[in-house]
């Protein structure tokens, strides 16, 4: 069967595994929730009210409140704009960097390429999380540094695949056509690899949302990444899991919070992939 | 044939070596580069400017930076990761102390997902489209998708706190070899939950990639029993992807470990470098770091050796490009 | 003598995306006790389906298989999968076309050749399967077998593999052996070689074989009866020197022409028009629409497989065309 090609053909795919519709329908409701917090959530997310400290859901507060007598809907989905803020920037920035670095290694001299190569492997190697540690208990916490952090890590990841589909592409017939009629590496580039390669990046992408979403709340618990009080998954799930011994729902719904949210999100970069390159789910 | 395995070897020692060298060299300008400086994050700005010069001076921050560069890597490779800031201990000393929990924990949640991962997977691509591999195949994006985090969690606020069955935070008694087990559970299977739907999904995979090659097909032929294809045949072909992919996520594993240790209030090295950052322990800080690269490249390479040994193929290739990711 | 293997009215349809294939259209053919029985065609005419039915080792898009096929009397086709099981590796051998991809790389020769054993001969030691896997490496012309049994497949050359193929066919012993193109994947020389080789090995061979290939020059030098495939159908059976003198089907001899062109000239003269699609079923014979001998009779319906003591054919015109 021929791959899909439009974005209709595409999204029909995915929506016709149970996977893919549900991922599909998490993915639209977290950036929804992140795009129009204002007029989703219901309450101020900052506001504190110390008299209605770990109140249970109820209309007022559909999920509750939290220490301070925060509204935890809210603060939630204004932790959804902080949590797709911090993926959207730092995988544009590494697919940006990655790709222009898995151009160049394919394109240019040998020695680069493995200078390229082991750079990938260098960073790559580094756990990113205790990478971003270690940048941390030097600059301070800070959402920027979460951003360039996870975006350095994420690099090695867009550059190998955008080097492995150059270099396939590199000899193709039509390329070497081009190369014969006089065309410059910049047109070649632009006109040929970059139409070629952006669907795998794309793909590539939609799968990590779910990692940097991760590493993110993984240090905004740790109290290393999204500064209080600014609301963040993993900050929510930390406060919530200090007072625990006072109530278990704020700790109980902010993880189930972004444990849904992650799950939505890796159902839905599967569903893309499967859709976009019909090879990967063929039957062996 | 021989030369080969040499020239492979080679190869990827330098490799791993220079990945060392990268991470020495990237953990030593955020040193250079500490906003104010690391003598004054660690005695505070109230400090006297003779104090503050005695401790410059004794962490050898008055040395222009080509020097410290020098006696930096030196000192490493000497295997001295310098002093620990607050107790004056050998920085050595205290990550090899609480090496051996983060060690436990891993290798147990790493045994635990391929001792129940691989079987999973097997059966799940000899039974390829039954309800066991459709709910297999769910179980496993659930499990790989949330963070370990989060489902430690889950099983904290379930076995420990409604069920009362497992006591948790910390390691447990010194001696008490059942409670340090018994503490020793919830880790390991928060950790462990995701890599066993990753390897179940990764053998499941593999396994039917294989299935479909001619040997296969060859020993189909020649009426070999299903098992012996399987379970002989099919899996030692499939386990070179999955072993491949296993020794690049050891990265995403300590990483987990640290979280999930921080959740148990267990000792370890993320117990470390957390409480390192907050005292502003640098010293200790780039050693514990340095330890967990050291780690990931030595897991690395003997992930290398491993698929080698498995595959003759590779003895006389160089390099990894030729297989799966 | 009845023959080992009756086939009659073998159909094999396949479900594709683009609709349902047939991929074999109704095939009769039968293989003699000890005969050699070549099998030609072009690609797509059904030859490889034709051996892998043998073995009901079918893609899993196979959506019908219909006919018989008795091996010894029995239908293979009625065989519950135990009873086939039990055929394949004893009774029934494979070689294949590709001899670099159908040995594991992960095991060596000596494993493939002591396994293929333990499974036919309950309680033989890997010691024992181990010296009769020597043994008959060295009959199939290669050297140094004890060497050869520890070493992995990449570390021999495709004709090295296939003679290891032909190690393990010959040593189930089996009373048929298939041979799906097994020097296609060659180079010429390494070709001859395992044809002399096939050839050489007839002598203590008691088997028969079915032998796969769209050389017909191949098939002329090896086999004893010749059988032409064309889209999925027989169209002609006989001795082989008998068929190739005098050709009674049309396709034939166009493919006997191509042969003879080839030789000559260097030039490949093929024969015009193409092969009906495998999705389509063309109302008379399958091969009309390429025909020089073509009559408006020939579009009616498809020609019957006639019978004329040792020779087949499936054309109306057969008497015409000897003439």
């Amino acid at each position: 069967m021929s791959p899909p090609t439009g974005a209709i053909p595409v999204i029909v795919r995915i929506l016709s595994t149970v996977g893919g519709a549900v991922g599909a329908a998490i993915v639209l409701a977290v950036v929804v929730a992140a795009v129009f917090a204002p007029f989703v959530a219901t309450h101020d997310p900052d506001a504190i009210n110390v008299f209605q400290r770990f109140a249970d859901p109820s209309s007022a507060h559909w999920l509750g409140t939290d220490q301070l007598g925060r509204d935890l809907y809210s603060r939630l989905v204004h932790g959804a704009t902080v949590a797709m803020a911090v993926a959207l920037a730092a995988i544009g920035m590494a697919l940006t960097i990655g790709t222009l670095l898995g151009i160049a290694a394919a394109l240019v001299t040998a020695r680069i390429e493995r200078f390229i190569l082991i750079l990938f492997d260098i960073i790559a190697s580094f756990p990113s999380l205790v990478l971003a540690l270690a940048v941390v208990a030097v600059f301070g916490p800070s959402t920027v540094l979460v951003v360039i952090i996870v975006g350095v890590t994420l690099i090695p990841h867009f550059g190998r695949v955008a080097r492995a589909q150059v270099l396939t592409l590199k000899n193709a017939p039509f390329i070497e056509a081009e190369r014969l009629l006089g065309a410059s590496t910049l047109r070649i580039v632009f006109r040929h690899f970059m139409p070629n390669i952006a669907g795998p990046l794309v793909v590539l992408a939609s799968m990590d949302i779910p990692v940097v979403i991760t590493i993110e709340a993984g240090l905004s618990f740790l109290g290393l990444g999204v500064r209080p009080p600014l609301a963040s998954w993993g900050g929510l799930i930390y406060d919530g899991y200090s007072f625990l011994s006072d109530s278990k729902i704020p700790v109980i719904i902010s993880s189930a919070a972004l444990g849904l949210a992650t799950l939505g999100f890796t159902l839905f970069g599967e569903a893309l992939r499967d859709a976009v390159d019909p090879r990967l789910n063929r039957d062996p | 044939m021989m030369g080969g395995t040499a020239g492979y070897l080679a190869s990827r020692l330098v490799t791993t070596v220079l990945i060392v060298f990268g991470a020495m060299l990237l953990l030593f300008s955020l040193s250079v580069i500490v906003p104010g400086d690391p003598a004054t994050a660690l005695i505070g700005p109230q400090a006297t400017a003779a104090y503050k010069a005695q401790v410059i001076a004794e962490m050898g921050l008055d040395q222009p930076v080509h020097i410290r560069l020098v006696r930096f890597f030196s000192a490493v490779l000497a295997g001295d990761l310098g002093t620990d800031a607050l107790t004056g201990r050998r920085v050595a000393t205290v990550v090899g102390s609480v090496l051996p929990y983060t060690f436990l924990l891993t290798f147990l949640a790493i045994g635990l997902a391929v001792l129940i991962g691989v079987p999973l997977g097997c059966f799940a691509a000899t039974n390829r489209g039954s309800v066991f591999d459709h709910v297999l195949a769910f179980i496993s994006v659930a499990f790989i998708a949330i963070p370990s985090f989060v489902i430690a969690i889950f099983l904290l606020l379930i076995f420990t706190i409604w069920l009362d069955w497992l006591p948790v935070l910390g390691t447990g008694t010194a001696g008490d070899f059942v409670d340090q087990a018994k503490r020793t559970i919830l880790p390991t299977v928060a950790l462990a939950l995701g890599w066993i739907g990753f390897i179940a999904r990764l053998v499941r995979s593999s396994m039917l990639e294989v299935m479909g090659e001619p040997h296969i097909r060859t020993m189909r032929a020649y009426g070999i029993a299903p098992w012996l294809i399987t379970y002989k045949y099919a899996l030692k072909n499939a386990a070179i992807p999955t072993i491949a992919i296993l020794g690049m996520g050891v990265g995403r594993l300590l990483g987990g470990a640290v979280l999930v240790e921080i959740v148990f209030a267990r000792p370890g090295l993320g117990r470390l470098i957390y409480d390192a950052i907050s005292a502003r322990n640098y010293p200790v800080l780039q050693g514990a770091v340095l330890v967990v690269v050291l780690v990931f490249v030595i897991t690395n390479l003997i992930v290398d050796l491993s698929y080698s040994a498995i595959d003759p193929r590779i003895r006389t290739q160089a390099g990894r490009e030729a297989l799966p990711r | 003598m009845n023959p080992l293997v009756t086939i009659r009215g073998l159909c094999v349809d396949a479900a594709t995306s683009a609709g349902t294939a047939h991929l074999l259209r109704g095939v009769d053919l039968d293989i003699g006790r000890g005969r050699i029985v070549g099998v030609v065609g072009e690609s797509g005419s059904g030859k490889t389906t034709l051996a892998s039915a043998l073995l009901r080792l079918l893609p899993a898009n196979i959506s019908r298989i219909s006919g018989e096929i008795r091996f010894d009397g029995e239908d293979l086709l009625t065989l519950d999968s135990a009873a086939m099981s039990a055929l394949r590796g004893t009774r029934i051998a494979m070689i294949f076309q590709d001899p670099m991809t159908a040995l594991n790389p992960l095991f060596t020769i000596g494993t493939h050749l002591v396994d293929v054993q333990q499974r036919g001969t309950a309680g033989l030691s890997r010691r024992d399967a181990l010296t009769r896997a020597e043994a008959m490496l060295t009959t199939v012309g290669i050297p140094d077998p004890k060497r050869r049994l520890s070493a992995y497949p990449h570390q021999l050359s495709g004709g090295m593999r296939q003679r290891v193929m032909i190690a393990m066919a010959l040593l189930v012993e089996p009373d048929l052996l298939l041979a799906d193109e097994p020097t296609t994947a060659l180079d010429a020389t390494v070709e001859a070689q395992i044809v002399q080789l096939l050839s050489d090995l007839r002598k203590d061979f008691a088997g028969s074989i079915l032998f796969i290939s769209h050389h017909l020059g191949l098939v002329a030098e090896l086999c004893d009866d010749l059988c032409v495939m064309y889209a999925g159908t027989v169209v002609e059976t006989g001795p082989v020197a008998e068929v190739l003198a005098q050709p009674k089907h049309p396709y034939t001899a166009a493919l006997l022409a191509c042969e003879i062109d080839d030789g000559d000239t260097g030039r490949l003269t093929s024969i015009a028009g193409e092969v009906p699609s495998a999705l389509s079923t063309p109302p008379g014979c399958v091969f009309a629409s390429r025909c020089s001998h073509r009559v408006p009779l020939c579009d009616h319906a498809p020609p019957p497989f006639e019978q004329l003591g040792t020779r087949g054919t499936a054309c109306l015109r057969h008497r015409d065309l000897a003439s």
